[in-house]
């Protein structure tokens, strides 16, 4: 955060270390396949609807059980719906989820953790043990918890995993605040009579968005996953609308006869997680100063 | 909580059931004796979970009853063929008027611990039944006086006449004998004694029941040693501790994998119809599902054919009333069939314009699950929208109750006697009409039923009953499904009991 190049003074080298970051970002090769495969995740979901080649919800028991083929790809479930058409749309479904959940926590997250960060005092001390508080519960059973009082269903779920993930978000913001508190052009600012929420929009938040950015892109990979198992649960989104979590519970009962009902809703998880990881770790290496320093050298 | 009682519990009932009758599990048979203690092995047995508590009377889990078939007995008992057949009463008179019962009860009987059964065992039970509103009392409710002329006579005085009283003493181990040292010492929950082929021996929580057999039993020692029931949830492990010989018995098989083991060389599969039957339900107390159009008009939209092979993949007979083919209380009905453009009309007529119906299924019961996914898809053309919640049971039991659902789906095991069931379910004054259904001709009709003693005017009745019951909707029948169990050849002389009940007292181990 402390290199030349980050300082919000002059506009034009802001500008510049933007494109530098994603030159940098575009020379690695896992993160930019990463990138494609979120691309193309997120072109199905948006595109379901129409693209998708049966309805979710065409019940027809008499082909129930039917293994991957021409007509179905990927096969049929136990009341002869289309896993694919199915899967497709799930994951609509799931990152619909994972991005308003995680938009939520960093909404709610960030400005918590800035205020307690930049005030400190007795206001950062109160903050941060609410915050630990959630901290103490597991992830899964405090979503859960919140899923039980409320009703299950699509809103609750989002809900539930924005609740949980929010302290998380307070914490990267806190600690990231504490570090910019004391650079020389806060300490201007504030000389200078600058009001606080000034000071905090236009000195501390820009200077702390990389590893906000890279602690979102790791969030919605771990919402994809806790959605997954609140719908496991049957806790998430309820049946008939697929979700990923949902038509793997749904496949329990039908491992030994039905293999794909269970291995393609379980493989769209592993690569949607697996490529917003991925592709987290690689916005880490750049957005890192000393990480991306080391990549730089390498590069000349 | 009250439909818990027969859809868990009162599994031990009779199903009237003609197909599987190969023994005579009741008398003493070929139960010699000879191979009382140590003779035999002890039978291991997989149940998909673990007793609540072990008090028959008390509890209504029917993993709890599916150890204590073992282990209590009652006054008469079912048979294979769902008749009533004497148990600790030898034989009974019944008076003229109907209105008493004299049992006369076996000689010689003992306590697990020791202690001689006398009939003032028998008053101290009935009478903890009715005297703390046990969940089973209801089946007591004609039942005035209980009284013991001597030792081994019981004399029950009716209010009124009561055809199935047979029924309501010995259709399952809720009604079971108890020890009333036993019931006293608390220790009746978690260390059980009673009368049974087998006594208890050891509870390890979470991992398995033990019983031994009983030197002493009235119907002849049992030939293997004991019974260890352990608590398998998991299909795919329960099948498995089969197929690897851990386990020689089990009940924990999902109807999808009946076709594949049924080529298995090493497992002996026994699926036999039951009394079993799952019902949809609408709530009456909602709009639009007062008008009995609107109900007519689900009827005739859902698929059954898809729901009944979706759910039990063809381990399932269907059935437009509660009663299955085989039962002497057997009434033919076929009223509704699949068929849309009557479903639209009927809704035109009663004035829906489509609308939400809110499902209520539940995990624990997965069919409940799946055929409201079906059930959701036929509807949607009528522009009704069906939301489906799938809370977990309990809560499931208060929702219905309290009345919160438009639409749920739910099954009642173990039936015996029409009036267990559709009084119940259907008169005004059911405990378990949650549906809210009221027809004074239906009232009429059940409380007829109850006390008629003729059995073919009682059998009449009951047919009518069912008919105005089904053609009105307050349930919408689907089907009974089939018991399914699954053992290997060295356990021999085992039968599926169609009622769900299961005995061991009769079987063998051959080495294996």
């Amino acid at each position: 955060m402390s290199t030349t190049e980050d300082r919000p003074t002059a506009e034009g080298r802001v500008g510049e270390a933007r494109l530098g970051s994603l030159r940098l970002l575009a020379a690695s090769p896992v993160t930019v396949a990463a990138a494609v495969v979120l691309v193309v995740v997120v072109i199905v979901a948006l595109t379901a609807q129409w693209i998708a080649p049966y309805g979710i919800n065409d019940v027809d028991v008499s082909r129930a059980l039917q293994g991957p083929s021409g007509a179905h790809p990927l096969g049929t479930d136990d009341l002869g719906r289309d896993i694919l058409s199915r899967v497709m749309v799930a994951a609509g479904t799931s990152l619909q989820v994972a991005l308003v959940s995680v938009v939520f926590a960093f909404c709610v997250g960030v400005p918590i953790g800035i205020v307690s960060g930049y005030v400190g005092g007795w206001l950062d001390t109160v903050l941060m043990r609410i915050v630990d508080v959630m901290f103490a519960f597991p992830v899964l059973l405090l979503a859960l918890a919140i899923v039980a009082i409320l009703q299950p269903g699509l809103a609750t779920t989002m809900l539930a995993i924005g609740i949980v993930f929010t302290p998380i978000f307070a914490r990267v913001a806190r600690a990231s605040t504490l570090s910019v508190r004391v650079e020389p052009y806060v300490q201007v600012a504030q000389t200078m009579g600058t009001p606080w929420y000034r000071i905090m929009g236009r000195h501390v938040l820009p200077n702390i968005t990389g590893p906000l950015i890279v602690q979102t892109s790791l969030s919605l990979a771990f919402a994809i996953l806790s959605e997954a198992a609140l719908s496991f649960l049957g806790l998430g989104i309820q049946p008939p609308d697929p979700s990923w979590g949902g038509m793997l519970f749904a496949a329990q009962g039908f491992v030994s006869q039905a293999w794909w009902m269970s291995v393609f809703p379980g493989l769209a998880i592993f690569v949607t997680v697996l490529a917003c990881n991925l592709l987290g770790d690689g916005l880490r290496d750049v957005l890192d100063p000393k990480q991306r320093t080391r990549i730089e050298a390498r590069q000349r | 909580m009250r439909r818990a009682a027969p859809l868990t519990a009162a599994v031990a009932g009779l199903a009237l059931l003609a197909a599987c009758s190969t023994g005579e599990p009741v008398d003493m048979g070929e139960g010699t004796g000879s191979g009382a203690e140590g003779g035999g092995q002890t039978l291991h047995v997989a149940i998909g979970g673990e007793p609540d508590q072990l008090d028959p009377n008390k509890t209504s889990s029917y993993f709890s009853f599916q150890v204590l078939e073992n282990v209590y007995d009652t006054l008469v008992e079912t048979d294979a063929n769902l008749e009533m057949q004497p148990a600790l009463a030898e034989s009974w008179d019944i008076s003229d008027d109907q209105l008493t019962w004299t049992f006369h009860l076996r000689e010689g009987v003992t306590f697990h611990d020791g202690s001689e059964f006398t009939s003032e065992d028998v008053v101290y039970s009935y009478n903890r039944i009715i005297d703390e509103e046990l969940s089973n009392a209801w089946k007591f409710t004609a039942i005035e006086d209980i009284a013991a002329p001597d030792d081994l006579t019981v004399e029950i005085t009716l209010s009124q006449p009561t055809p199935n009283l047979l029924s309501n003493l010995g259709g399952f181990k809720g009604m079971a004998i108890v020890d009333q040292a036993n019931v006293e010492s608390d220790e009746i929950t978690t260390a059980p004694v009673g009368t049974g082929p087998f006594s208890f021996e050891e509870w390890t929580s979470g991992d398995h029941i033990t019983l031994t057999a009983n030197p002493d039993y009235w119907g002849g020692a049992p030939e293997i040693a004991g019974v260890e029931f352990q608590f398998i949830s998991e299909p795919s492990t329960a099948l498995a501790a089969l197929q690897s010989g851990e386990v020689q018995w089990t009940d924990v098989i999902p109807p999808q994998q009946v076709e594949r083991l049924q080529g298995e060389d090493q497992i002996e599969l026994g699926v036999a119809p039951s009394s079993d039957y799952w019902y949809l339900a609408l709530n009456e107390a909602n709009e639009p599902w007062d008008d009995v159009r609107a109900r007519q008009a689900i009827a005739y939209a859902i698929d059954r054919e898809a729901i009944i092979q979706a759910v039990s993949y063809g381990n399932a007979a269907a059935n437009q009333l509660a009663i299955p083919e085989q039962s002497i209380w057997y009434s033919e009905y076929s009223t509704y069939s699949t068929d849309l453009d009557k479903a639209q009309e009927l809704l035109d007529e009663a004035g829906v314009t489509g609308g939400t119906i809110d499902f209520m299924a539940t995990t624990e019961y997965p069919e409940t699950v799946t055929a409201a996914q079906i059930i959701a898809s036929n509807l949607e053309p009528l522009g009704i929208d069906v939301e489906i919640r799938q809370p977990d049971f309990s809560t499931w039991l208060d929702e219905q109750n309290s009345g919160s659902f438009d639409l749920l789906m739910m099954g009642w095991l173990g039936n015996i006697d029409p009036d267990d069931f559709y009084y119940n379910q259907h008169h005004t004054d059911g405990t378990s009409n949650a549906q809210g259904y009221s027809n004074p001709e239906v009232d009429q009709l059940l409380e007829d039923a109850r006390t008629e003693t003729d059995q073919d005017a009682r059998y009449d009745l009951y047919a009518e009953a069912a008919t105005i019951i089904a053609d009105e909707a307050s349930y919408i029948y689907l089907y009974n499904p089939s018991v399914i169990q699954a053992w290997t050849p060295e356990l021999a002389g085992y039968e599926v009991m169609p009622d769900r009940a299961i005995r061991f007292r009769d079987v063998q181990l051959m080495e294996g």
